[in-house]
């Protein structure tokens, strides 16, 4: 229930203009709420006299059960003047799908975009049965004020009864804006994600570093809400004779609501190069490079193998590679085919970020590194010693006359 | 008195101890028995042993004395001085000696004691000892030791053995041999202190039991020893004075001395430690602390007011020079994760870093006498760094490591471009009234030289290791005569020229700078009483004439 | 102006290591610290008082009576004072409850903050949810993965510097509001002696549920909205080939084997 302190109250009409249901309006310069308040909150915290509370009531289990439809956030990220989706929308379709079949319900995906919203169909042709569109010129840029508001507008008007988002840095930020104003059980960072015999979502997620496991519910919450470890789930081809709407959702949104201002950005990696976190091989340098110099052979065997180059937390903290391109708990989470460690010896908090990678090569001096525990292929060994060699041998056996 | 006899252990047949065999073989597959940590060039081995028990280890001494092949006894191969390099011969490797035998309460000592195989690393004795977990001894101990297992857990108190040679890897045994010493030293003292009973092998394959306080030197200043066989050997002490300080060159000799003392700090001369029962000590919680001060010479003011200080009763006191400083503030610009500290301050010119005892928990942590101490010596508490968490202790303990190994990466840098390069290290020990002497004469002498130099290590025990970073040979020869000046000076403050590293293979010159010829002679005596075949350990600490057999491929 | 720093303690998660019979963590010898991403956080915080002294910095902390050791860390840091809200009635929080028992005594005891400062994310959960649960609790703009915070505006905004998966973002929010700090330190910061000894006579506030005078069952495990079924170990991967790669012509030759092998080449 929408409280409204009528001595706060200005009637200064902000509320009134970000409501995206036009559920409050002013009477004799007083807020007044409407029967059709969805309590998404979207009020509450643009309001400059704090005049406006929700109070949100304990729902029944009759009531969770009217909740239906799994959602996904569908996050686009720029890219030549344009916005795609990202590559964990399609991971996320594909674990959502199966999802949904279990339970006969509908699979749905929400996106935020300005007019440059583009490849609705082929949302569809991953594996979505609607896709809902919600549009405005101040969703071309994501902010965690204008997001939360439109999801959590989207939530309490569809009331689905699962709500996931990839753990990008912006999803991580999203999801729990939104679990906290719906007053929502939220999951973090999950690789796995099933269903049980009472119809819940069982979420796994590591922690302790990846030490152990835990499976968590949300059994008083609808929707059952997760953010989703990218590069964990993996996803088919496109099915373009799958058949799906586009749906519009009306958005509401003032400048007023949005509290927070870019004044700058500096961009550190060409959003047309691929991201470590969307790249097939991945080549890793950590401190037992040694140099900074001796990351040319890194980035040398990188482009051998048609992958990128990262880096540990270390090197990024010596700057010789920007943040970017750092894998691990306080950089990113990859998930190549090939990943290649280089002098990286393998602390808990790089593994955390790399070991969902399919194959692991490491090069490390030291026998004892933890890098080889995970390893599929390790060599004990100065890496740059090996690598001259290793890139020679590559262009040898890669080059057109090998073949006779 | 007590009669001293040998005792025979069951034999075994020679034949089953495991042994590599031929020099090749050895360098190929087994090269780091050839080396410890001194980096000593060997002179080859023909055998390498690895008995698992005295029966063993008392066969192959006996079939090697029999062969007339030398033997070099090796433990951890953490030595500093080349003691288990081997000059010829065979190795007999002790690693296999790795089990725990006992724990009991001495209620006359009022101290707990833990009795080990010589081949179990300080780390593995002082974790369980610090854990209260012995693997293997609530199955294997007898029911007395199980009891004494179950009330050492129930204690609340926590015990150490404190003996911490920087290198936790090393090997009770070796440690016991060689009265390993360290930063801790200064407030416990040497291994010498803490071993209460040992086990030797000696050459002949017998085996002696020597618990601490039975058998003492006559007034003449001699053992008589009686083997199975009911001969008798007497051994006479040397005459000599040890220094009052911290001392590892020479054989330990006193009036009535112990026999347990004569095999502690041989260098391994006399026989192979076998087996080992320590005391241990209570454990406080402790705060580590580096304290900045102006200058040199304040820090080591501070040293001398701290060590008057009776309330105040430091673990350790290490000493950073104003070049060592700076050689870290160099290291923490190029990789700051290898010194691990935020970067040094810019008024410190000078260190000290001390453990003393610290309560985390509790409210009215005062210490008015440090505070006094330390201003009195132009700096502040404010001007330090403390850490009592458990990974801080080990970054403070890091701190202090990370210098002589940055000493080491630079020569060994260095090494590349001129091969005969090696550090210039110094050991040497003065007693407390000649610090300050001591140390002004390093300085002075250093400075008037234009060598690259730093200074570090155990000052609380007046043992400053100074190290001298040669960038030339003829920098390195002019670091040797320095060196042979400062043994020199050091002996004649009253010290010693070896206090913790011992002499081995490499520093022998040096005991003859402390010793005269004749104290020399009585050592090797002693030697010859024990060993008078010169099985065991040919080439450490004595020249003895004796005919190595050096391996043919060795030349 | 009063900056309010979250912090928690975590066990140094090298160490901790699963029960494979029981399924329970070992928690025995594992040691208990200041998460690192929370010590930047405090860090941060001491940065801004030494450009503007008038600054209280209060550091508070929710979990069992051991973890004023982690506040106290935060005091020989240079906080000014601490506040431990330990209760067995908060035990089995999950993230919405820990962030909504935050709120509670941050609104009860320190309504008049400017900043709340929080690590990116705890070493031991990771899941970077209580920073922004909390921050929309209490109905304030967040910035998260920041690197760097200054006052601006007149000490009315701050002007923070983020990381964004493409590179930085230069972004100000007015007062007050919330910012999670990205990165932990590269070298943990050391204290003086001094600074250790005066951390002990600071102010370090314990409270429990009954002070903050709320329906209790919105603390804990009853007021937590996630249940935790299953706690297993991880399955471990197989482990692989390791060689010796002293020589570089066998190691590269070894290694193009192993791409071709998997058809990488």
């Amino acid at each position: 229930m929408l409280k409204i302190d009528i001595k706060k109250c200005t009637g200064c009409k902000i509320c009134e203009k970000v409501c995206p249901f036009g559920a409050i309006v002013i009477v004799d310069k007083i807020a007044q709420m409407q029967d059709n308040c969805t309590l998404c909150g979207a009020c509450v915290n643009t309001c400059p006299e704090v005049a406006l509370s929700i109070e949100r009531r304990k729902v029944s289990e009759k009531e969770l059960m009217l909740f239906s439809g799994i959602f996904i956030w569908g996050e686009y990220e720029e890219k030549d003047e344009g916005l795609i989706p990202k590559k964990v929308v399609k991971e996320l379709l594909s674990q959502g799908r199966k999802l949904a079949d279990r339970l006969d319900q509908a699979l749905a995906v929400v996106v935020l975009g300005d007019g440059r919203l583009t490849g609705l169909e082929t949302l569809i042709a991953n594996g979505a049965d609607r896709v809902i569109r919600c549009k405005h010129k101040l969703l071309g840029r994501y902010t965690a004020d204008s997001f939360t508001n439109v999801i959590s507008a989207v939530i309490s008007k569809e009331k689905p009864s699962i709500f996931l988002f990839g753990a990008t840095p912006n999803g991580r930020e999203l999801a729990p804006r939104v679990a906290a104003r719906l007053h929502l059980g939220l999951t973090a960072d999950c690789t796995g994600l099933d269903i049980n015999e009472k119809g819940e979502m069982v979420q796994t997620r590591p922690a302790f570093g990846g030490n152990i496991m835990a499976s968590i519910v949300s059994p008083y919450t609808r929707p059952q809400m997760a953010t989703v470890r990218p590069n964990v789930f993996s996803f088919g081809e496109l099915d373009n004779s799958r058949k799906g709407e586009i749906q519009d959702f009306y958005v509401v949104l003032s400048p007023a609501s949005i509290r927070t201002k870019v004044v700058a950005i500096e961009k550190l990696r060409d959003e047309r190069e691929v991201s470590i976190e969307d790249a097939d091989i991945i080549v890793s340098a950590g401190r037992g490079c040694k140099k900074k110099e001796n990351l040319k052979l890194i980035r040398e065997l990188a482009e051998e193998l048609g992958g990128v180059m990262a880096g540990s937390r270390s090197i990024v903290e010596l700057d010789w590679i920007p943040h970017t391109r750092q894998v691990g708990q306080s950089g990113l989470t990859v998930g190549p085919q090939l990943y290649i460690a280089v002098g990286i010896s393998g602390a808990i908090q790089h593994l955390v970020g790399m070991s969902s990678a399919k194959t692991i090569i490491a090069i490390n001096k030291d026998p004892d590194a933890p890098i080889f525990k995970v390893a599929d292929l390790g060599i004990v060994g100065d890496a740059i010693e090996i690598l001259p060699v290793l890139i020679k041998e590559l262009k040898k056996s890669q080059s057109p006359c090998s073949n006779s | 008195m007590h009669k001293i006899i040998t005792e025979i252990v069951p034999t075994v047949d020679f034949k089953g101890v495991r042994c590599i065999k031929g020099y090749n073989k050895i360098c190929q597959d087994y090269s780091p028995y050839l080396s410890d940590e001194s980096k000593l060039a060997h002179q080859g081995a023909e055998y390498l042993f690895f008995p698992t028990n005295e029966g063993e280890l008392s066969a192959v001494f006996r079939e090697m004395a029999k062969k007339g092949i030398k033997v070099t006894i090796s433990g951890a191969r953490t030595g500093l001085v080349g003691g288990a390099v081997p000059y010829g011969g065979a190795i007999v490797s002790l690693e296999k000696f790795d089990k725990i035998l006992g724990l009991r309460y001495d209620s006359n000592l009022k101290e707990w004691l833990v009795r080990a195989e010589c081949g179990v690393s300080l780390r593995d004795l002082n974790n369980w000892a610090m854990k209260k977990i012995f693997p293997g001894l609530s199955e294997s101990g007898s029911a007395e030791t199980k009891a004494f297992l179950e009330r050492y857990k129930e204690i609340k108190t926590t015990y150490f053995y404190p003996p911490d040679p920087t290198e936790m890897g090393a090997a009770l045994g070796g440690t016991a041999s060689t009265n390993a010493s360290g930063a801790r030293t200064y407030k416990y003292g040497a291994t010498r202190n803490w071993v209460r009973f040992i086990r030797v092998m000696l050459a002949s394959g017998e085996v002696l039991e020597i618990p601490r306080g039975k058998y003492f030197a006559t007034l003449a200043g001699e053992f008589t020893i009686t083997d199975s066989n009911g001969n008798e050997t007497i051994v006479t002490i040397p005459s000599y004075t040890m220094p009052s300080t911290k001392n590892a060159a020479g054989i330990f000799s006193a009036p009535n001395m112990d026999l347990i003392d004569l095999f502690i700090g041989s260098e391994g001369n006399f026989g192979a430690i076998t087996e080992v029962e320590t005391a241990l000590q209570k454990w406080d919680k402790p705060v580590s602390i580096v304290q900045f001060f102006p200058s040199d010479d304040k820090a080591i003011d501070f040293v001398i007011s701290l060590r008057k200080e009776k309330g105040i009763r430091p673990e350790f006191i290490e000493f950073y020079s104003s070049h060592a400083l700076d050689l870290l503030r160099k290291k923490q610009k190029e990789d700051p994760k290898v010194v691990g500290m935020p970067p040094i301050p810019d008024y410190a010119k000078s260190a000290i870093f001390f453990d003393i005892r610290f309560d985390p928990e509790t409210k009215d942590n005062d210490y008015p006498k440090l505070e006094k101490i330390v201003s009195k010596c132009g700096s502040t508490l404010a001007r330090s760094w403390a850490g009592y968490e458990q990974r801080d202790l080990e970054r403070f303990k890091n701190f202090r490591h990370v210098l002589p190994e940055t000493v080491n990466s630079i020569i060994a840098d260095r090494k590349k471009r001129i091969p005969e390069l090696y550090k210039l290290g110094t050991d040497l020990a003065v007693p407390d009234q000649a610090l300050e002497e001591i140390w002004a004469f390093y300085k002075s002498t250093l400075e008037e030289t234009g060598l690259e130099w730093v200074a570090f290590g155990h000052i609380g025990n007046n043992h400053i290791h100074i190290n001298i970073i040669p960038g030339s040979l003829t920098e390195m020869q002019a670091g040797l005569s320095i060196y042979n000046e400062f043994a020199k000076k050091a002996v004649a403050l009253g010290g010693t020229v070896s206090a913790e590293h011992g002499i081995g293979k490499i520093k022998k010159e040096f005991l003859s700078i402390m010793f005269s010829d004749k104290e020399l002679e009585e050592m090797k005596a002693v030697k010859i009483a024990l060993d008078p075949g010169l099985l065991i350990n040919p080439g450490n600490v004595l020249d003895i004439a004796t005919d190595l057999h050096r391996c043919p491929q060795i030349g | 102006m009063k900056i309010l720093i979250c912090v928690k303690q975590v066990p140094e998660i090298t160490d901790v290591k699963i029960n494979p019979e029981t399924g329970t963590l070992i928690r025995e010898g594992v040691d208990s610290i200041l998460n690192p991403f929370c010590e930047y956080a405090v860090e941060c915080g001491l940065d801004l008082r030494r450009h503007y002294s008038d600054i209280e910095i209060v550091a508070i902390s929710m979990g069992p009576p051991q973890a004023r050791a982690a506040l106290m860390r935060c005091l020989e840091m240079g906080a000014d004072r601490a506040i431990l809200l330990a209760d067995r009635k908060f035990a089995g929080s999950d993230t919405w409850a820990t962030a909504f028992t935050l709120a509670e005594a941050i609104r009860a005891m320190e309504d008049d903050f400017d900043i709340i400062l929080v690590g990116k994310q705890a070493i031991d959960g990771d899941t970077a949810q209580v920073g922004p649960e909390l921050a929309e609790i209490l109905g304030i703009p967040q910035i998260m993965y920041a690197v760097g915070v200054e006052l601006t505006g007149n000490k009315k905004k701050i002007r923070v510097k983020r990381e964004i998966e493409t590179g930085n973002e230069i972004v100000e929010v007015k007062l007050p509001g919330l910012v999670s700090l990205s990165k932990g330190p590269m070298i943990r910061s050391v204290s003086s002696f001094k600074e250790i000894l005066d951390a002990r006579k600071k102010e370090l506030r314990v409270i429990t549920a009954s002070d903050l005078n709320i329906d209790e069952n919105v603390f804990g495990l009853k007021g937590s909205f996630t249940q935790v079924v299953k706690i297993f170990p991880p399955r471990v991967k197989k482990k692989g080939e390791v060689i010796d790669g002293s020589e570089a012509g066998g190691a590269a030759e070894k290694l193009v084997g192993f791409l071709r092998e998997r058809n990488f080449i």
